[in-house]
């Protein structure tokens, strides 16, 4: 069993008289300890497939399965908690909460599960002293460089120890440096901790951090490499 | 909590501002309540004050002292029934009074009750009514302002009647003006000084004040006959004017209270509506409708609650700077209501906005420009 399945995934949107095919007939595997790109250009897909394994939207047909588990059988409140548990959507840098400090950013997730632990606590700390954000801790996302920002979305993906890794582009906002650490740690981080990973990314170099790379095309998911 | 206080620490000025709407409207609304009480009070403290259960008037007056007028020997009736307990006369007057040295006319009203019965209010200084005093009277505190003191002798002007303040009382007033208690018999005697004044009744009083707990009212004025019997709060509501002052003051707290629930909510919403994008990260992250609704909802309860708090504060002290004769009367038990009322409106409100929360789209999240 792999750790994450799509199968035949297909995703129409209704425009008036037109329908556009988001996805067509979309599958793949994702095993643990696994990071998988794709690229392709842009409206092609891409983002509607993450969104779809993470939960955030239904397919129009086709199935994510998560250690074996058809997310489809979820209800609402099932997916939210799915969405806790299971994923961890590395999000753009402006998707931090404003008012909360890095430290705090990794425990909200903690939170909306139940109790801040102590051990929860360490982990958090464990997690961004990982990203090299240990002298960070108590910064407001305001006070932080962008690449900073993108280090503690990363942490805060990891924080709910879930099986799954999702990243929509990740490096957008940053110069080829900083891209290069950042993907580099997500790398990492997803050998380290045994995830099975998916990173959407427009830049080709980020490539040699993967294990296997799909290209994306009017919808159509074809392996590369 | 969590997510509440945080927020509030982090945009301090925000939240001091919208903290500052709630201290404003709050504060509006206790010094209004405080006012409407004090005017309240101010036309009927002396009929609330009467230590009494009913009160008995004369058939068709309505329950209104200046309608009615009754002979005092009912009063050996009415204390023959088993239910009553005891009884006393009761006579309501309006007056303008003077003295030697004072050019200006106070209005007074001049209440006749019997020395000793149990109407008779505490005397704070001096001593009380003497039925051997005839011209003996208890003032309102207030009169001290206007330069009485006890052993003066007041005029009362239409007439040769002349007073002489034995005591002073406090609280009592009636019709908004202060209260000149004297005995029944003084009261008489300015009261129906004319000729058939008193519609050739003997011992003419208005009304009779009972002390009965339990009194059935209606077979009570059949077996007295040519009397009707109101509850204390039915003869406060009689008094001119009572009810429909009462009517404005309440019709303006309760439009103050309405408008402010409006203002309250659409302050709320639109911080709500601000924090779209981040509910959405939140909900992409995993946090159900339950755990957003809470930081709102807690979020309000906590501006709302020091908003009501610091607006209480500001009424007390907004009350010592006020001038001693302006009628503010707060009534902690109308603090609380209202306190809990503003509370609870923006509670509600805030409930406004948790629909709104859960339409949100965890897609948002993402950011995709469309
Ligand atoms: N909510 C939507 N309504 C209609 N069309 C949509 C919606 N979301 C995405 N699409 C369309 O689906 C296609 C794929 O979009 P997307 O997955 O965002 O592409 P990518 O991330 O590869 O740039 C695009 O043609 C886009 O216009
Ligand atoms: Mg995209």
């Amino acid at each position: 069993m792999k750790r994450l399945e799509v199968r035949n995934m297909t995703k129409t949107y209704d425009e008036g008289s037109s329908t556009i095919t988001a996805l067509n007939n979309v599958s793949m595997e994702v095993d643990a300890g696994e990071i998988v790109a794709i690229i392709g250009p842009s409206g092609s897909g891409k983002s509607t497939l993450l969104s779809a394994v993470g939960a955030l939207l239904q397919p129009s047909s086709g199935s994510v399965i998560v250690n074996g588990k058809k997310i489809e059988t979820l209800k609402e409140k099932e997916l939210a908690k799915f969405r806790l548990n299971e994923i961890g959507f590395i999000l753009q840098t402006s998707n931090l909460i404003p008012y909360l400090n890095v430290l705090d950013q990794l425990l909200l997730v903690k939170k909306m599960a139940g109790k801040v632990s102590s051990a929860d606590q360490q982990f958090a700390k464990q997690l961004l002293a990982d990203l090299g954000l240990e002298k960070k801790l108590k910064k407001f996302p305001n006070e932080l460089s962008g690449g900073e920002r993108q280090r503690v979305a990363i942490a805060r993906a990891f924080m709910n120890d879930s099986s799954v890794i999702l990243a929509d582009e990740p490096t957008a906002s940053l110069d080829s440096k900083r891209a290069f650490e950042v993907v580099q740690l997500i790398s990492n981080e997803v050998k380290k901790r045994k995830k099975a990973a998916i990173m959407v990314t427009h830049d080709e170099r980020m490539l040699t951090y993967c294990d296997r790379v799909y290209r994306m095309e009017d919808g159509v998911l074809t392996l590369q490499s | 909590m969590f997510l509440a206080l945080k927020e509030i620490k982090h945009a301090k000025l925000r939240y001091s501002m919208i903290t500052m709407i709630i201290v404003l409207i709050a504060w509006l609304t206790f010094i209004l309540s405080g006012l409407g009480n004090g005017l309240s009070t101010l036309s009927a403290a002396s009929i609330k004050n009467l230590d009494a259960h009913y009160l008995v008037y004369e058939e068709g007056s309505g329950s209104k002292f200046s309608k009615s007028l009754i002979s005092a020997s009912l009063k050996e009736k009415i204390d023959a029934q088993s239910e009553v307990e005891d009884s006393a006369l009761f006579g309501s007057a309006m007056a303008a009074v003077s003295k030697k040295g004072i050019d200006e006319k106070t209005d007074i009203a001049l209440l006749g009750i019997e020395p000793g019965s149990f109407i008779e209010p505490k005397v704070i200084e001096g001593k009380k009514l003497d039925k051997n005093i005839q011209n003996g009277v208890l003032a309102n505190k207030t009169l001290q302002d206007k330069g009485y003191a006890i052993g003066d002798e007041i005029k009362v002007d239409s007439s040769t009647i002349v007073l002489k303040i034995v005591g002073f009382v406090e609280n009592e007033t009636y019709n908004h003006l202060p209260v000149l208690f004297s005995t029944v018999e003084q009261w008489r005697a300015y009261q129906f000084a004319a000729p058939g004044a008193n519609n050739g009744i003997e011992d003419v009083v208005n009304a009779i004040a009972i002390q009965a707990p339990n009194l059935d009212a209606e077979n009570f004025s059949e077996k007295i006959g040519g009397i009707e019997t109101a509850t204390k709060s039915q003869a406060i509501n009689g008094m001119p004017g009572y009810m429909e002052e009462n009517g404005t003051i309440v019709m303006m707290l309760v439009f103050l209270v309405a408008i402010s629930a409006f203002v309250i909510a659409v302050f709320f919403y639109v911080l709500t509506i601000q924090k779209t994008q981040q509910f959405g990260v939140m909900k992409a992250i995993g946090a159900k409708n339950s755990f957003i609704t809470k930081a709102i909802v807690s979020q309000v309860f906590v501006i709302s609650l020091v908003g009501i708090l610091v607006g209480v504060v500001l009424t007390y002290l907004t009350a010592l700077v006020f001038p001693e004769d302006m009628p503010f009367n707060l009534d902690p038990t109308l603090v609380v209501l209202y306190g809990f009322a503003l509370l609870l409106i923006s509670v509600l409100s805030s409930f406004v906005c948790v629909r709104q929360v859960s339409k949100v789209d965890p897609l948002t999240a993402l950011g995709r420009v469309e």
